[in-house]
């Protein structure tokens, strides 16, 4: 299967600073209807990433291919295929929703008849329907949100590129945002690659997570895969000795790092529920003062490929998948 | 079934070509073109002077009409290279107001808006992009400039016979080559001043203030240093010296038309360069 997106040594300069440190990896596979996150703190390159993709940039060395076509030397096959959705206001002033969709979509190569229809579907689509003839000026952000999803895939496009697309959204628009990429993967085959600083979004919507950081990827990992482990992390905080905390959770197939103070960080497997802790807790006769336990472990694979804290308990049994990281600084 | 009830789905159909693409920007400026006032009007006034000039035309071959008007009148009424180079000369001018009028809002609502990454992210290049913003131009420019010319000449070649016409198609081509050259950097000159100043009113002045004031500046250096040279940095009058030469009318006194058009060049270059560092989709600092 042709990678959705596949990046070899990739290398981007911008000025005289090395934003993109040779960076390689292969994302998603085309038709599967796959979204991939891409994560990582300010100024980690994932902003100039998504524009090397698109050909905004130049790569100072390796190569960025998009379905199999090369964002440098066959940019127009790439920008046929691909929907992008950026993150600042970007719209053509004076001009209705619909108008402007019209416009994208004949610059996308849609016959004119055929523009105008699909801008009118994708508009009723994404709930501007009753707004669609009013000028992109007068529009609030989250509809203004709404429109640049829509401009993104009125040419049905096989790659969409989300760049923050929930920012400045309430939370219910917010989860309409989340719904519609969910079902532009699900419903439409489309493969979505989502750019967000906010990792819930990612979790809710992602397959696999490439974390970006200083200009070299630190963390790809299989959402999917850590779904289907179904693992639990706990956060422990007890009064007392602790001492044989350590060894009577590995009896119980948990696995714990002490952190000192009586904070625990505890992995359990699938099978072991959060009662044993109550359990072992009571037999070593200590006081829990916190326990919260969360089935979600993105924050701490993003935490951790980003350098704040240093270890996960249980990660060597972990089915994330370490990618191959060739720059880096 | 209603747009609004089926969903959406995936277009797969067929494509269109990029010239078919290229047109599509043109398309639409073209019609919010014609919702200004200022530009509809300007428009109509060009049209004005392409009448005046068929009528002399039409004078010039039915003097006969003029029984009772002096000779030294009559005379005047010849349909040469100076009645070609007077007519462009007009034309050149409101050429110039249109742009003003109609080039600033081609790019810099563009620019103000972040519209840039949306065209660019498609197939749709930023060459296409400028040349797409140039037929806007070229496409209004063109129903006052070269084709009331190339309709006078056929009306002339018409009225006088063909014999004229295989004698002076040289006005003809120079007509046609003329008015391209002035609306092709005219053209330049408005979408210039449109991606560098945002503000659609200061870029309008910068369209007029370029040919106005860079007109005034190259005449007063000319004097100032009791030279010719700088008077090709005067645009009307450099792109006049070329037309004279095209058409095989009398050269004005200054700068020739390879001077001239030298000059044209360099300052196109020099345009070219401020639309290809300005005309990107992202700004990069460095």
């Amino acid at each position: 299967m042709t990678p959705v997106i596949e990046l070899k040594n990739l290398r981007v300069t911008l000025g005289r600073r090395e934003i993109l440190k040779g960076i390689s990896s292969r994302l998603g596979e085309s038709g599967s209807g796959k979204a991939i996150g891409l994560l990582g703190p300010n100024g980690a390159g994932k902003s100039t990433l998504i524009r090397t993709l698109l050909g905004f940039h130049k790569a100072s060395g390796g190569s960025a291919r998009i379905l199999g076509f090369d964002c440098h030397s066959q940019t127009r096959q790439v920008l046929s295929q691909v929907g992008y959705m950026p993150e600042n206001d970007a719209f053509i002033a004076g001009m209705t929703a619909v108008r402007l969709l019209r416009v994208m979509g004949e610059l996308s190569g849609l016959p004119e008849r055929a523009a105008l229809e699909k801008a009118h579907e994708v508009l009723f689509h994404v709930g501007l329907g009753e707004a669609r003839y009013r000028p992109l000026g007068e529009y609030s952000l989250g509809m203004k949100q709404m429109a640049k999803l829509a401009q993104a895939i009125v040419h049905g496009p096989e790659l969409v590129i989300l760049d923050e697309p929930t920012n400045g959204l309430d939370p219910a628009a917010r989860a309409r945002m989340l719904r519609l990429v969910k079902e532009m993967k699900q419903d439409h085959g489309m493969n979505i690659v989502l750019c967000s600083h906010l990792l819930r979004d990612v979790e809710e919507v992602c397959d696999e997570v490439v974390i970006l950081n200083e200009g070299a990827i630190v963390h790809h990992a299989d959402l999917e895969a850590e779904r289907r482990a179904n693992r639990r992390f706990v956060e422990l905080e007890v009064s007392g000795d602790d001492a044989g905390l350590a060894e009577a959770l590995k009896r119980n197939d948990a696995e714990g790092v002490s952190e000192g103070a009586g904070r625990w960080r505890i992995v359990l497997p699938p099978a072991v529920e959060v009662d044993v802790i109550w359990r072992l807790a009571s037999e070593q006769r200590l006081d829990i003062v916190r326990l919260t336990h969360r089935r979600d472990s993105l924050e701490e694979i993003f935490l951790k490929a980003v350098g704040h804290i240093q270890s996960t308990p249980g990660e060597s049994t972990a089915p994330l998948e370490e990618v191959v990281v060739d720059g880096g600084s | 079934m209603a747009v609004h009830r089926r969903g959406y789905r995936r277009y797969e159909g067929e494509r269109t070509g990029r010239a078919a693409r290229l047109l599509v920007l043109p398309r639409f400026a073209w019609n919010q073109l014609m919702k200004q006032r200022f530009v509809v009007v300007i428009f109509m006034l060009a049209l004005f002077w392409p009448v005046a000039c068929m009528l002399f035309v039409y004078l010039a071959n039915h003097r006969d009409l003029l029984i009772g008007v002096p000779a030294d009148l009559t005379g005047f009424l010849n349909v040469n290279a100076t009645f070609f180079v007077t007519f462009m000369n007009a034309q050149a001018t409101f050429a110039v107001l249109l742009a003003a009028f109609a080039g600033p809002s081609l790019i810099a609502p563009d620019l103000g808006n972040g519209a840039l990454s949306l065209y660019f992210s498609r197939p749709f290049s930023r060459g296409d992009y400028l040349l797409a913003r140039m037929l806007v131009l070229l496409g209004i420019f063109a129903p006052v400039t070269w084709i009331p010319g190339i309709a006078i000449f056929l009306m002339q070649s018409g009225l006088a016979g063909w014999d004229w016409m295989a004698g002076n198609w040289v006005l003809g081509a120079g007509v046609v080559a003329g008015f391209l050259l002035w609306t092709f950097f005219v053209s330049l000159v408005a979408m210039t001043c449109s991606a560098y100043v945002k503000w659609r009113m200061v870029a309008g002045a910068l369209v007029l203030g370029t040919f106005f004031v860079l007109a005034g500046a190259a005449e007063i250096t000319a004097e100032v240093l009791e030279a010719e040279w700088p008077s090709a940095f005067n645009p009307a009058r450099a792109m006049n010296q070329i037309w004279c030469t095209m058409l095989g009318a009398e050269p004005i006194p200054g700068p020739d038309a390879l001077q001239s058009l030298l000059t044209l060049a360099a300052l196109s270059v020099v345009m070219m360069v401020v639309l290809n560092r300005k005309i990107r989709p992202v700004e990069v600092l460095s």
